[in-house]
């Protein structure tokens, strides 16, 4: 069932809502998103670059973990060069000038965060991130950001092959995925910005389960290739979610009957490394948490191949493919057009290819590829019934310390510049808003936004 | 035959036989700094004095096992009390699983089955004093 904004919104576009989404959706991809912490770095002696292809985190939907970096996730965070007990405390940074198409240019500090993360014992670590982001007007809010607790048993054996068991209580389906090339886990995905247009794996859809849900997932890794993972979600009561530091009006609505699976093999062959994976989700949801549930059962695949080398020419690749099938729990009518109701059915359908080189862990770009599709619907999507969005991102970025010979292995900087364009909104190419002649209309270009960040992290 | 061509046969054979030799590890270190790279860097430096999950190798030919004192080893590793990093040692050593090399070791390598890529590393690991 859409919630009565959500109606609102197809019926009525809101451009302020429509803008602050978009806004708030690039400033998600384009922000630093960093994973990589330096309390890892200390934790095991090991340089942020031997995780991270790029030597600094997942920021700005990459570049993906490394083979080894994927190892000590599974790992449960416990890694460690066994020289003593470390602070597991970290924070990060971030100044940014975003540049929108249309719109007033800023620069601000635009987030602040806190990382208490790392080993606690050899069988349970983990993330945790509390993030301080601006809101305008020198405000920032703070909120719970992602969470990933881990117990593990290592290095036990079935058939005489390795096996790594553990549970992950986390609250973001797919964040604590090894190969983290999923929606959740790359802080990045295709924008929707109006109305329920993404899957609920994507964390860039409206009502996203992403940091507004717990959940447990047990996880096993067979003979370092053959990875499963099944659990199961519940979503936080909104008044949790309030206190967390969330907005109500992005609840996720009441889930049940969740079940979340993962399988995928993957190869590391040193020099280069491969995956093929599947993901699925299925729930129930009730938007408004009262009355009938929608079903959605998301089913998608994955691939990523990354070329390592002698690590001074990196090469990552990763493609997404995830399909939900809704079927919803109540249809209604069209306000404009009598007799014209809401399908009881639908899909939606993400993509996303991105494509990122590295040269001496320090100077990269990625280009990615993001698409948003569904069925039409001329009730519940508005104004055209169409929901369609394709976007690209294009980043270049500089890390100059997280290596093994940087003068630093307790602090790490990443400057990066990020240009966010789309070419879809709403099914259109333009007039997206569909207002009427006569009145200024926005081309799905007028969204774009170009952004320079710099990240620090100690 | 001439003489010369038979000195040059000679030679051919004395280097031909000292190159196979399992007393000298003739690799390529240039190359050896790629395999390192790819295969140890991430749990070992070769920075003097940085340890990572795994000791530095500054030094790791001719090094007495378990010695350094700021790295805590396995007792595995510790009980080896006549090991020493020779090439022919860290040769066995990594041709094979750690864990059947040193059953109790903490290091988690399935071993380098490549014997070049082995040779390679070795005479790179020689450069590193």
């Amino acid at each position: 069932m859409l919630s009565f904004l959500h109606r609102r919104a197809a019926r009525t576009p809101d451009k302020r809502h429509v803008w602050s989404s978009v806004a708030a959706l690039v400033l998600l991809a384009c922000a630093s998103t960093a994973h990589a912490i330096p309390v890892y770095a200390r934790q095991t002696g090991s340089a942020c670059a031997d995780c991270h292809a790029a030597a600094y985190g997942a920021a700005g939907a990459g570049p993906n973990l490394t083979p080894y970096g994927m190892r000590f996730k599974l790992n449960g965070y416990t890694d460690t060069d066994g020289n003593g007990t470390k602070i597991p405390l970290a924070a990060q940074l971030t100044e940014s000038h975003s540049a929108p198409a249309k719109g007033v240019s800023t620069t601000n500090l635009t987030e602040a965060d806190l990382y208490i993360a790392g080993r606690l014992t050899d069988q349970i670590g983990g993330y945790i991130k509390v993030e301080a982001d601006h809101v305008g007007h020198d405000t920032y809010n703070t909120k719970l950001s992602t969470v990933d607790l881990r117990f593990v048993a290592k290095e036990l054996k079935l058939g005489g092959k390795n096996l790594t068991l553990g549970v992950s209580v986390n609250n973001s389906p797919g964040f604590d995925d090894p190969i983290s090339i999923l929606p959740a886990a790359m802080s990045f995905g295709p924008p929707g910005g109006q109305g329920p247009t993404g899957t609920f794996l994507n964390l860039s859809s409206a009502n996203s389960p992403t940091n507004r849900v717990i959940g447990a997932t047990f996880y096993g890794l067979y003979d370092a290739n053959w990875y499963g993972e099944v659990g199961t979600y519940d979503s936080l009561p909104r008044s949790t979610q309030d206190h967390l530091g969330y907005n109500i009006s992005g609840d996720p609505g009441k889930i049940s009957d969740t079940g979340y699976f993962r399988f995928a093999y993957m190869k590391d062959l040193k020099r280069q490394f491969f995956s093929v994976g599947v993901v699925g989700l299925t729930t129930k949801r009730e938007l408004q948490r009262v009355g009938p549930a929608d079903d959605l059962t998301d089913l998608g695949y994955d691939l990523s191949y990354q070329f390592l080398g002698n690590r001074e020419n990196i090469v990552q690749v990763s493609y997404v493919n995830i399909l939900e099938k809704r079927k919803y729990g109540s249809t209604f009518e069209s306000p404009t057009v009598p007799g014209l109701f809401a399908s009881s059915r639908g899909a939606l359908h993400d993509e996303t290819l991105s494509v990122a080189y590295i040269f001496k862990q320090s100077y990269g770009v990625q280009v990615a590829h993001i698409e948003s599709n569904g069925t039409r619907d001329d009730v519940r999507f508005g104004p055209y019934g169409n929901p369609d969005t394709a976007a690209n991102l294009f980043s270049v970025f500089w890390t100059p310390f997280g290596k093994d010979d940087s003068f630093t292995s307790i602090a790490n900087m990443r400057i990066s510049a990020t240009w966010f364009r789309f070419t879809r909104f709403n099914g259109a190419t333009s007039n997206i808003f569909g207002v009427p002649l006569g009145v200024e209309s926005t081309k799905p270009g007028d969204l774009n936004a170009f952004t320079v960040s710099v990240s620090a992290a100690f | 035959m001439t003489k010369s061509t038979l000195g040059l046969c000679a030679a051919v054979l004395i280097l031909g036989w000292t190159l196979d030799s399992p007393l000298v590890r003739a690799g390529d270190a240039s190359a050896g700094s790629d395999v390192f790279k790819s295969e140890c860097a991430e749990c070992h430096s070769v920075k003097q004095g940085r340890n990572k999950k795994g000791p530095s190798l500054f030094g790791i030919v001719g090094r007495k096992a378990a010695s350094l004192p700021d790295y805590n080893y396995s007792d595995a590793l510790r009980s080896h009390t006549d090991w020493v990093w020779t090439a022919d040692k860290i040769h066995s050593y990594l041709s094979q699983p750690a864990k059947q090399a040193d059953p109790g070791t903490k290091m988690k390598y399935d071993g380098l089955s490549n014997a070049k890529d082995l040779d390679d590393l070795i005479s790179y690991l020689g450069t590193i004093h």
